[in-house]
């Protein structure tokens, strides 16, 4: 259809692998062949993309492979203590610097992470995650290791801003620690200087979705 | 006094709306479970994930598995109110070198890896390497 317009049409259509026909390609001006080749064409597809079938329906629990009654038992009891767990994970407030001021930004009506079971703590011993919000500078450090500490397990931990996450601006600084993943053990990274409470809160919910895949019975069981 | 009666019993027929939409007490439970929502609205279309799109006053989206990375472009205008033509009325242009749009992978075997492009400070012994 696209050939009857005319040879451009027609050097277009055999460039795109419609038509492998090589020395009628060789035909076509040089410049629009390469431009083709880039992959650049501005005629819009039609057809074709419609209706890609969904691979497999979405299911709640990640557990899904089980071989016998025991290990089904197990699974569930594991989605359901991380389904406890996703939803009332306590942050520690432990803002250092600006992303702070984002860090309370999801604790407000706007972005209101208390609907996800998110209430911020002031103390570690009732905290399951540490939001390391913001600059750690080397006199904070040992500070931020004792907090950490003195969590209870299960624990969590998530860098937010880029400071946090390896040093950001002040990387080449005298006094500044080059990521606090060299303190403590980092789940998740929230990119972002600062980050928006958008990320922070998108970065929550990956970690609720780290939580559902733990395996805490199942590897008891295991054992 | 009639203000308020009407106000309740509106406030129910939206609960019953709810509850209905949702396949009843055990799918509205079960709704409320997945995605820790329970909302209403006019079914505007699906995406290939399987995630339905509605409207009621403002657009929304109910996940299979939420996650805001899932919402593909096509969509994304539409629910975040750039246009209020959703695709299923007026189709986005597609051209050969679109990629599809692909969800977070973080967690899942298909991750995102990034690799050092520079040349690592440590030099591994090699016990097999000849002496010079």
């Amino acid at each position: 259809m696209l050939a009857l317009r005319g040879t451009l049409n027609a050097g277009l259509v055999k460039a795109l692998g419609i038509n492998n026909n090589v020395p009628v390609l060789s035909n076509v001006l040089s410049t629009s062949s390469i431009v083709l080749k880039r992959n650049q064409t501005t005629v819009p597809q039609t057809g074709a993309e419609q209706n890609v079938a969904l691979d497999k329906k979405k299911t709640y629990s990640p557990f899904q492979n089980t071989n016998n009654m025991a290990e089904f038992a197990v699974a569930r009891l594991d989605d359901l203590l991380n389904w406890g767990r996703k939803g009332s994970l306590w942050p520690l407030t432990f803002g250092l610097a600006c992303c702070a001021v984002e860090m309370m930004h999801i604790a407000a009506p706007r972005y209101d992470m208390d609907r996800y079971g998110v209430v911020f703590r002031a103390s570690p011993r009732q905290a399951d995650v540490i939001i390391v919000a913001g600059t750690l500078t080397n006199k904070m450090a040992p500070a931020l290791r004792k907090v950490y500490d003195q969590m209870p397990e299960p624990r969590w931990v998530i860098s937010m801003g880029s400071c946090a996450n390896g040093g950001g601006y002040y990387h080449y600084s005298y006094s500044v620690v080059r990521g606090c993943d060299r303190i403590v053990p980092v789940d998740i990274y929230v990119p972002g200087c600062p980050p928006t409470a958008e990320a922070l809160l998108y970065g929550i919910l990956q970690l609720q979705k780290k939580v559902k895949r733990m395996k805490t019975v199942q590897m008891w069981y295991r054992k | 006094m009639a203000k308020y009666i009407t106000g309740a019993l509106d406030k129910l027929k939206v609960t019953f709306d709810i509850l209905k939409q949702n396949g009843g007490i055990r799918g509205s439970l079960y709704q409320l479970f997945r995605t820790d929502e329970l909302k209403n609205g006019t079914v505007v279309g699906t995406d290939k994930y399987g995630n339905t799109y509605y409207e009621n006053n403002r657009y929304f989206v109910v996940f299979l598995d939420y996650d805001g990375s899932q919402v593909p472009a096509e969509w994304y205008g539409w629910l975040h109110y750039k246009t209020d033509l959703p695709p299923t009325v007026k189709p986005s242009v597609k051209y050969k070198w679109m990629v599809d749009h692909t969800e977070n992978k973080s967690g899942t075997s298909e991750a995102y890896m990034p690799f050092s492009t520079t040349k690592s400070k440590i030099q591994a012994w090699d016990p097999n390497a000849r002496k010079e």
